[in-house]
């Protein structure tokens, strides 16, 4: 722009009036003399030697023999999810993911609040309402205590409620955090921060780095697996497992746990796996002279899907077929070969585990305890998920520590945000079911295995259970957290995207966590 | 150069100049400002700083030293900005005001040498670096006043411009002495990117430890020196003449004698200092922040015990755990030539085993030479022919996984050869009591995992004597839970 405003002054200098742009442009350049081209070659050249000088300080790792030493994620164009070595040690070197979508009530499951149910019934004070944004609570709403009994379990003496009786008893292996925040109300966004760091689309997920970071030893499976429950797929979409601006060959590959792992992934009647593969053969010729003609990386990835779809066949059903497991591992779990369950994704997440999957993603949907109706009432719905989700979750914990895997396998559990110690109240009116409001303000999560501290407690809230008291933790602080325990300092592991580098826990200063590290 | 001649320095020179003062003058003037240096030398000469702390006043002006200096550096290098700018004749006025600089800057370099002597000689400061720093302020002021002397007016002489030229590096080489003892002695390249620093070929020194790291000293005591100490008592700057960067500095002891008394935790002076409370005039770490409890009982404990630089390790049973939660976590760093060097040997073994078994043998980090072998990614797939082949690099692993491979008994030797190993998975294999009874190598195994297979109570004796064991998965196998285990493997065998 500025040197064709320049240039038309130039002309209007010299007398010349110009009739269109491009020949303002020419004219612009036949006024250019030898003079004009030696005052600019000089900056020029200065620029292209400086130029050559940056470009020589980056590589010149490789140069010194050490390629892997500096935090370089690139890798072969064909095996693109190929493993690396984590930047330091690492206690964790996969995850298992349990989201519990819709985010359970931690008043009914962890967090002990005697006082709350001292007030149980009671107006809600002015100050917890002051400067409130709520997602559905209007005017007064009334304090409402825990809905069950707690005790103190385990040798750690923990307090736990009565409605995860088989969790209760793998306390001394869990390390709560109770002062988990966000700044997210509405399930999407919250969710979407949970998992990819950020509460708006197209960020990439917490999977898809660590496959980014790590790679995956078993190439016969994807790094990154997703499986659903509970009769819906999360409020935050598909976009949950996206790979957002990293290469969409690290995006969760979502799988289901019974009947074809995915849709479409065995041959059809009558043809042969000897006939595929010379099907992709020439498919993968084809699409190698498209990459040679245009570069697109993604040209490639879609390469790699295909081969790595042709390896799942013979591998993925293996891995997601329970009907291998024994009759006592299914009594442990409440697995059922056949159904769509959440007791059967944790058998099959410990199955992936042991095949060296990286990130193993499990949504379990239906905690959205408002008490607008029975399915969604902590009295009554609420109860259901408790049981969906204890006795395989127990199973799947106590599971992984027979078998060692809990060693080096870090396991999370939780929701997208909290819940109010105020009943809810939709529309002023009192509910026919009890329920509780979002509370992004405070809630619990908790980790096991991998190098997490286990049988203990981090953070307070006061004693109504609404507002943190000692040690927050972000959600960026968690996610600083765990990729410290594979490994990783969270600002290390970035990739350039818009003129930023990109990083799961965002902008913000995230801060590893140290009192939950064994 | 000017030429003489140019009708516009004539015209401009007599109405922009003072009246000429003349040679002698000038000189005269000199010969005063060389008063206060040749002071400062005597003093640097007669009265070397060496280490004692003394007279609180003298500290109190010596404490200015830093502040003053930069004044007479920025005078002393705008005098060949001044100089080169003057050539052009548009900036031939620049060079009249050279004189002028030059005396402030010697005025300002002498008072700056006096107040570095007086922070030197009362702060306790000593060593090759404050030395080197000293003695080229003291020169420095010197080529200052002898600039001064030498410039002829609006001339450049071939001596003038030598010492200036002199002066300049002097500047440069005085400021980088004098960062070292104020930030530490890699200050300019601690934080150097490390494609530049591999480009230089300059080490990371924090990837460089002395002491062995083995013993309770280099593990536990040295870290918290390094970290806390010897800053202001270390090669560079020895304070109280006391260096704490070594065990035999640390035993010889300051100006007051040795600080430590061995096994007698009352007379050592060192923690007597430490566990002052901060305010009091002997309380070390001088102006920071107190060692942690932890930290003072470990030291505490160490002197107890004799005060060694052998003590293994482990030997003080009640030493606070290393892992005493931090308010921070720490990040390592990677220094690409350090990794490189510690792979060399191994590095191309590797990347042949690597090609061969693809996705299954990688180094632990991206900051070691350490090696994981998980070979049970490739199932059934993997036997002991292909286990075989990594012996050139069996020494190197620390983690190792064969579970599910179809390996047999035959592979024994060579897992026992593996003499780093801290987890070794052996889940749902064919391997027996035979291979288990050849572990006693295995002195570093922390864990062991034999889940699934066919070994009995007859293993537990073996499994028992090592040392470092802490997790023993004996699940469906025939050690059954609830029976009797030797005493070392009580609370260790999971089920």
């Amino acid at each position: 722009m500025s040197n064709s405003n320049a240039c038309s002054r130039t002309l209007t200098a010299l007398g010349i009036k110009s009739e269109s742009h491009t020949e303002v442009e020419l004219a612009f350049l036949q006024a250019r003399t030898r003079r004009h081209f030696l005052r600019s070659v000089g900056g020029g050249l200065g620029t292209l030697f400086l130029g050559t000088l940056a470009s020589k300080l980056v590589p010149s790792a490789k140069a010194a023999g050490a390629e892997t030493a500096a935090l370089d994620f690139s890798r072969d164009a064909r095996t693109p999810l190929s493993p690396l070595p984590p930047q330091f040690p690492a206690k964790a070197r996969r995850v298992i993911y349990l989201h519990m979508a819709g985010a359970p009530s931690q008043l009914e499951l962890f967090e002990y609040k005697p006082e709350l149910k001292r007030f149980d019934g009671q107006d809600c004070p002015a100050s917890f309402l002051a400067g409130k944004r709520f997602a559905f609570i209007s005017g007064v709403p009334k304090l409402l205590g825990s809905q069950y009994p707690f005790h103190q379990t385990g040798q750690s003496g923990q307090w736990i409620s009565d409605r995860l009786p088989h969790i209760e008893k793998c306390v001394d292996d869990i390390c709560f955090i109770k002062s988990m925040r966000t700044d997210q109300f509405n399930h999407a966004p919250a969710q979407l921060l949970v998992q990819t760091g950020n509460p708006r689309l197209g960020y990439a997920s917490f999977g898809s780095w660590v496959v980014y970071g790590l790679g995956t030893e078993n190439h016969n499976l994807p790094g990154f697996i997703v499986l659903l429950s509970g009769g819906k797929t999360p409020d935050g979409g598909k976009q949950l497992w996206s790979s957002g601006f990293l290469p969409s060959v690290y995006q969760g590959v979502q799988c289901r746990s019974h009947g074809e792992p995915v849709p479409y992934l065995d041959n059809p009647a009558d043809v042969s796996r000897s006939l595929r593969r010379s099907m992709l053969d020439t498919i993968d010729e084809i699409n190698d002279q498209t990459y040679a003609a245009f570069g697109n990386p993604e040209t490639v990835t879609r390469i790699a899907q295909y081969e790595l779809a042709f390896r799942m066949q013979m591998d993925a059903t293996d891995a997601m077929d329970i009907r291998k497991e024994t009759d006592s591992v299914h009594a442990q779990y409440g697995s059922k070969p056949g159904e769509a369950s959440f007791a059967n994704n944790c058998l099959v997440a410990r199955r992936l585990a042991e095949r060296g999957v990286r990130f193993i993603q499990l949504y379990h949907w239906g905690w959205d305890s408002h008490g607008a109706d029975a399915k969604e009432a902590l009295n009554l719905g609420f109860n259901d998920r408790c049981r969906e989700v204890d006795q395989p979750t127990a199973a799947l914990l106590s599971d992984l520590k027979s078998r060692g895997l809990l060693e080096d396998t870090l396991v999370v559990w939780g929701g997208e945000f909290g819940r109010t110690p105020m009943r809810e109240n939709r529309g002023g009116q009192q509910m026919k079911y009890v329920g509780r409001d979002h509370n992004p303000g405070a809630f619990t999560i908790w980790l096991a295995g991998g190098g997490v501290r286990p049988g203990m407690s981090h953070g307070e809230t006061d004693d109504m259970g609404y507002e943190i008291v000692k040690d927050p933790v972000e959600i960026r602080d968690l996610h600083a957290t765990m990729l410290y325990l594979l490994g990783f300092d969270h600002r290390k592991l970035n990739y350039r995207f818009q003129g930023l580098e990109q990083k799961l826990t965002s902008v913000k200063p995230a801060r590893v966590v140290p009192d939950i590290l064994a | 150069m000017n030429v003489p001649g140019r009708s516009f320095d004539q015209s401009c020179e007599p109405s922009l100049t003072t009246p000429n003062r003349g040679f002698p003058g000038e000189f005269r003037l000199g010969f005063v400002m060389l008063a206060p240096i040749l002071a400062v030398t005597i003093l640097a000469a007669v009265f070397p700083p060496d280490g004692k702390e003394r007279a609180h006043w003298v500290q109190f002006i010596g404490r200015f030293h830093p502040f003053v200096v930069h004044f007479p550096i920025a005078l002393f290098l705008l005098v060949p900005i001044l100089e080169i700018a003057g050539r052009s004749i548009r900036f031939t006025y620049l060079r009249l005001s050279v004189p002028f600089v030059l005396s402030l800057a010697t005025v300002g370099a002498s008072i700056a040498s006096i107040l570095g002597w007086s922070l030197a000689r009362s702060g306790g400061y000593s060593g090759t670096l404050m030395i080197q720093h000293m003695w080229g302020g003291v020169v420095l002021s010197i080529v200052c006043c002898a600039c001064w002397m030498l410039r002829p007016r609006l001339q450049v002489s071939v001596a003038y411009a030598t010492v200036l030229v002199l002066g300049v590096g002097l500047v440069a080489w005085t400021g980088y002495r004098g960062g070292q003892l104020s930030l530490g002695p890699n200050h300019l390249t601690e934080f150097m990117p490390n494609g530049l620093r591999a480009l230089l070929g300059v080490e990371d020194s924090h990837n460089v430890g002395s002491a062995d790291p083995n013993t309770f000293y280099g593990a536990r005591i040295q870290p918290i020196f390094s970290a806390r100490c010897i800053n202001c008592h270390g090669a560079d700057k020895h304070k109280g003449n006391l260096r704490l960067d070594s065990y035999r500095a640390l035993m010889r002891g300051g100006k007051d004698g040795p600080v430590i008394q061995t096994g007698n935790i009352q007379e050592s002076d060192l923690l007597r200092r430490i566990k002052l409370p901060s305010n009091h005039d002997d309380f070390m770490p001088k102006g920071k922040q107190p060692l942690a409890a932890d930290e003072v009982k470990t030291i505490e404990l160490w002197i107890a015990a004799g005060a060694s630089d052998t003590l293994a390790v482990n030997a003080i049973n009640n030493a606070p755990s290393g892992s005493a939660v931090p308010a921070e976590v720490k990040f390592e760093k990677i220094d690409p030539l350090v990794v490189a060097r510690l792979r060399s040997a191994i590095g191309p073994v590797v990347s042949q085993l690597q090609n061969q078994f693809p996705g299954i043998l990688d180094y632990d980090s991206r900051n070691s030479a350490e090696l994981r072998l998980n070979a049970s990614i490739l199932g059934i797939k993997f036997g002991d022919r292909d286990l075989e082949t990594f012996a050139p690099v069996a020494e190197h692993i620390i983690v190792a996984d064969f579970s599910r491979t179809s390996i047999t008994d035959h592979s024994a030797a060579a897992i026992a050869a593996m003499k780093q190993l801290r987890v070794l998975r052996l889940i749902d294999t064919r391997l027996t009591d035979a291979t288990l009874l050849q572990f006693e190598t295995l002195n570093q195994l922390e864990s062991l995992n034999a889940y699934g297979t066919a070994i009995t109570p007859a293993v537990l004796p073996t499994i028992a004597r090592l040392p470092k064991l802490s997790r023993f998965y004996a699940g469906q196998t025939g050690i059954l839970p609830g029976k009797s285990v030797p005493e070392s493997l009580v609370g260790k065998l999971v089920f």
